[in-house]
């Protein structure tokens, strides 16, 4: 009895992916696109990067962290910052895509499935940069599951991020088929799992207590403020090159209403930022002052405030939102904004030597710990993007991410 | 059964560095490796000559803490970071990721990674070595010219340690996380 149930359900779920519809495409359709100059430079854009993952993954299976610049006062570098990059913009990408097919607000419907499969390209992205991170990827699989660290907010941010894929993977197959009844479900629950996830992703940051810079609450709500501004962001890029920025009148009734969004999410956003640096330089919390002024003084804090913040924000308040062909530029610049407050977030972390008594006699002990990312490392995260890109290319020929009701 | 901590009588410590040495030689730590799982901090007199405080100038043998609210342990996803029955903070190499969670946790800076297994390591008060052979003490305590360290059972109420913590003053380090070390510095 129980196998003909099993072999029911089997033949049931063989039948729903089977009906699921996508384009039958071979290498050549890929290949196949508008030989325009800017599309040629893409392409070759993305071939180098993924060339560049290449070498850079070769150089990791020849030295191992070796080849790494990390070190032990600054164990973590450039990779664990561009996972959280392709995180973030996963859940933002996950929040954007479910005003439509989650909340019911129609006008957002047009953006739903483009940006549900953008959420899945970006968390595949992340994966495939943080297994060159993790130094044993497989114990990791293994002993996840085998024994669990119930109290480790790195256990349960993975973990939730593997749910959370799972559920945005079934969420746009419904997507894709047009039960938008189950694809609300799934898309809800992966929502919440998302959320749940990226939260614990600021937990990894908020419960060290060595480190009074990222102790405390700030993190794991400003993770879900910042996916959300960088879901738009690129959803901005995503329609912008969709639509070769002649847009519709509905895209540009939807930028011009997630741009508005936006404005609010920036604005408390700066708020938060300019708050948290207030109470980091005059909390009197020990150690805390002296980083966050050291933080107020490097260049790629100050990268991250004015692409992702300054600059957005002055054009939406500028055209009201309405200027939806700078916006996509801003949303550009916008990325690598955020690609900064990534970089800045685990780096800063850790800029304060916890070294506690290793000083050596007649030599001052350092003040701040430096790290550059090594050539291997700058490869791998250059590779993620160019991962990214490409996973997305195929997407856009394999499945029809415009929005059915629209087309 | 035991709970094991440390005593420290820093303003003893002359810097030979013996432990260090006898720490290697014992549980086999990597050859070149400076400052790994345990170290002697040294800093310079304040004050300008001639008044420079000579008390600033003591040196400071430090290592892992075994906290018994121990961050580290606390983080590790997959329980690689565990107590043992003697409450020993230790690492189980089999179940380490290399995600360096721990290593960014650790107040204290006590953990490197072992370049040969890259996996996390730490002190762990001899437990693979000295203590499973039956021994009482570590490397670092037996081979300490000027008897630095005093090593034993914070539960045994007889234990030199205990006898030392009752009656002389101590404090241990960044007590104000929270993480209740078991290596105290006597005054």
């Amino acid at each position: 009895m129980e196998q003909t149930v099993k072999k029911f359900s089997i033949k049931e779920i063989k039948e729903f992916i089977a009906s699921i519809p996508y384009n039958k495409i071979t290498i050549k359709d890929i290949l196949s696109f508008e030989k325009t100059k800017e599309n040629k430079i893409l392409a070759g854009v993305i071939a180098l990067l993924l060339g560049l993952f290449i070498m850079g993954v070769l150089m990791y299976l020849l030295h191992g962290h070796h080849a790494y610049n990390v070190t032990r006062e600054h164990p973590w570098g450039l990779l664990i910052a561009v996972y959280i990059f392709f995180v973030v913009s996963s859940t933002g990408l996950c929040i954007v895509g479910s005003l439509g097919d989650v909340f019911g607000f129609k006008d957002y419907m047009l953006i739903s499935k483009r940006a549900i499969f953008g959420s899945i390209v970006t968390i595949l992205s992340g994966f495939a940069v943080i297994a060159f991170e993790i130094g044993h990827p497989v114990t990791m699989l293994i002993y996840n599951i085998v024994s669990p660290g119930l109290r480790s907010a790195i256990w349960w941010m993975g973990t939730l991020y593997g749910l959370y894929l799972t559920f945005m993977i079934i969420e746009f197959m419904f997507l894709l088929k047009n039960d938008m009844k189950n694809a609300r479900t799934f898309g809800l629950i992966g929502l919440l799992v998302g959320l749940a996830a990226h939260s614990n992703l600021g937990g990894v940051f908020g419960f060290l207590n060595a480190r009074t810079i990222s102790n405390g609450v700030f993190y794991p709500t400003y993770f879900i403020l910042t996916a959300f501004i960088t879901g738009i962001f690129i959803a901005f890029i995503m329609m912008g090159f969709r639509y070769k920025l002649n847009f519709t009148k509905e895209v540009q009734v939807m930028l011009s209403n997630l741009a508005k969004i936006q404005g609010l999410l920036i604005s408390i956003l700066i708020f938060f930022v300019t708050w948290k640096m207030l109470t980091d330089i005059y909390g009197g919390m020990e150690n805390r002052s002296g980083v966050a002024i050291h933080i107020l003084g490097s260049w790629t804090f100050w990268a991250e405030v004015i692409l992702a913040m300054l600059i957005p924000i002055y054009i939406i308040l500028k055209s009201k939102g309405d200027d939806t062909k700078k916006l996509f530029y801003a949303s550009l610049g916008g990325m690598v904004g955020i690609f900064f407050m990534r970089y800045n977030l685990v780096h800063d972390t850790q800029l304060k030597p916890l070294q506690m008594m290793k000083t050596e006699q007649y030599q001052l002990a350092p003040q701040w710990v430096h790290y550059f990312p090594s050539a291997a490392e700058i490869m791998i995260s250059l590779g993620g993007l160019g991962i990214c890109l490409a996973l997305y290319y195929v997407g856009t020929k394999l499945f029809n991410l415009d929005s059915d009701t629209h087309h | 059964m035991a709970n094991y901590g440390m005593a420290l009588d820093y303003k003893n410590c002359i810097n030979c560095k013996a432990c260090e040495v006898a720490c290697k030689e014992e549980n086999g730590v990597e050859l070149g490796a400076e400052k790994h799982r345990i170290w002697v901090g040294g800093n310079e007199p304040d004050g300008i000559w001639p008044l420079l405080n000579i008390a600033s100038a003591a040196f400071m043998p430090s290592q892992c803490q075994h906290c018994e609210n121990a961050p580290c342990e606390e983080v590790c996803p997959t329980h690689a970071t565990y107590y043992d029955d003697n409450g020993v903070v230790r690492v189980d190499a089999d179940k380490c990721i290399l995600c360096s969670y721990c290593m960014n946790a650790c107040p204290y800076d006590a953990r490197y990674v072992d370049s040969r297994t890259m996996t996390v390591d730490k002190c762990n008060f001899c437990s693979e070595t000295r203590l499973a052979r039956g021994e009482t003490t570590t490397a670092c305590q037996n081979t300490c010219p000027t008897k630095v360290r005093i090593f034993g059972d914070l539960d045994d109420p007889n234990s030199e340690i205990s006898v030392l913590l009752r009656t002389r003053e101590h404090f241990t380090l960044k007590t104000h996380l929270g993480t209740k070390p078991k290596l105290f510095y006597m005054l």
